[in-house]
């Protein structure tokens, strides 16, 4: 640590700020070394996908996450770096590593993690990621109130206000679509005949994909705060605000379009 | 499909011995030597082992409860191959362990090959060899 504030590591900053979330961020990109390494030497298979894709996937995810708050984190008042605050980021530590650990596990045997109804043990993990999840989810909104109270920013009215808003949106719009893609039972609506993905992120290009608005959901808080960058740059202050109440009401319904059009059974494209 | 696991043992085995060879020459470069065989030869070992673990474990027979268990572990290529590179990986470990404290210690390198070549071949005995060695080095009047 003292090695790293002496130096201008670009990593220090997030070391002083958010040191729980950037410890768990670093910590999952490492982790992808001997999770590629595992996907190359295994040829297990499940529901058409090499086991290992899955956790690969949410630590990427998830490591984006958890680094995006501790670059974020700097914008929170001072006054919320006491004792509660974190605690609350220990629970979200720990759901997020309950979380990566369930699906590693669940890849490591072969099975299914979300979804999973095969027995006791299971139910009752998916039952706990589901809280996991939400909680989770919720480090986002915390720190979007947090960000929106703070006064002494420093930063333009147009970008701080999508910065909290991204933030919030996050966690409003994730609830909603996960939420929604839990009860469903799967990630598809109808049945897709030959399986056809899109490349990387692996939706459907034959019925609805849940996962489309989900992704998007979650990527409010970078989504918005781009535009609030972008407006705050090119704008003047009042139209800037505008502009950033325009694209977070613009990108709300784009996950919304997406998440309908997924539930009526149609690909994304 | 993925690679066999005699593929990747064919690959193991020479990395080892890299290793073993910069550990044999280590007082001609120290630091090199312990940056090879002391981190980034056990890493890339611990890496292989790590993936083989996550991809076999589940599926693979036996246990560690008994030793017809671990036999039966040791049944399964992919797991045995996982052995094997866990012994490549912490026997190299030992070797940089010794070299490091040799030099420390003063102890001639000539005194110590034996050593580094019993631990290459038979890990533990060349740990003990080695123990023995410096134990007799720390006497005064000792030839060390």
């Amino acid at each position: 640590m003292t090695i790293a504030l002496s130096r201008p590591d670009p990593l220090s900053r997030l070391w002083h700020d958010a040191p729980g979330y950037t410890w768990l961020g670093l910590l999952l990109v490492a982790a992808l070394v001997p999770l590629t390494a595992a996907l190359i030497l295994d040829g297990r298979m499940f529901q058409g996908d090499p086991v290992w894709q899955k956790p690969l996937k949410f630590h990427v995810a998830l490591s984006v996450y958890l680094l995006t708050l501790a670059v974020y984190a700097r914008f929170m008042p001072d006054a919320m770096r006491p004792r509660r605050w974190r605690i609350f980021g220990g629970v979200i530590i720990a759901a997020i590593l309950f979380e990566v650990l369930w699906i590693g596990a669940a890849a490591a045997l072969g099975t299914a993690s979300h979804f999973n109804e095969s027995s006791v043990v299971w139910i009752a993990l998916y039952a706990m990621a589901g809280i996991g999840a939400v909680t989770l989810t919720s480090a986002s909104l915390a720190m979007g109130i947090s960000i929106a109270r703070n006064r002494e920013t420093g930063l333009p009215p147009a970008l701080h206000l999508s910065l909290w808003l991204g933030l919030v949106l996050t966690f409003v719009l994730t609830v909603i679509v996960a939420g929604t893609l839990s009860a469903n039972g799967t990630h598809l609506v109808g049945m897709a005949p030959t399986g056809a993905q899109v490349p990387i992120l692996g939706w459907s290009r034959e019925v609805g994909d849940l996962r489309v608005a989900h992704f998007l959901a979650t990527h409010a808080l970078h989504a918005v705060p781009l535009a609030g960058l972008a407006a705050s740059r090119l704008l003047p202050a009042r139209q800037a605000t505008l502009a950033v109440i325009a694209a977070s009401l613009g990108y709300s319904a784009l996950v919304l379009g997406t998440f309908a059009q997924a539930l009526a059974g149609q690909p994304l494209i | 499909m993925p690679p066999a696991p005699d593929a990747l043992f064919q690959i193991a085995n020479p990395v080892a011995l890299l290793g073993w060879l910069a550990l044999a020459l280590s007082p001609l470069a120290p630091r090199l030597t312990q940056m090879v065989a002391g981190l980034a030869i056990p890493l890339a070992l611990a890496v292989l082992y790590a993936a083989l673990i996550l991809a076999h474990w589940s599926t693979a027979p036996g246990g560690f409860g008994s030793l017809s268990q671990v036999m039966a572990l040791f049944t399964s290529p992919p797991v045995a191959l996982a052995g094997w590179v866990h012994y490549l990986a912490f026997d190299m470990l030992v070797g940089a362990w010794i070299a490091r404290t040799a030099a420390r210690e003063s102890i001639s390198h000539l005194l110590v090959l034996p050593c580094l070549a019993l631990t290459f071949l038979f890990g533990p005995i060349g740990f003990l060899a080695f123990s023995t060695l410096r134990a007799l080095s720390r006497h005064p009047g000792a030839v060390a």
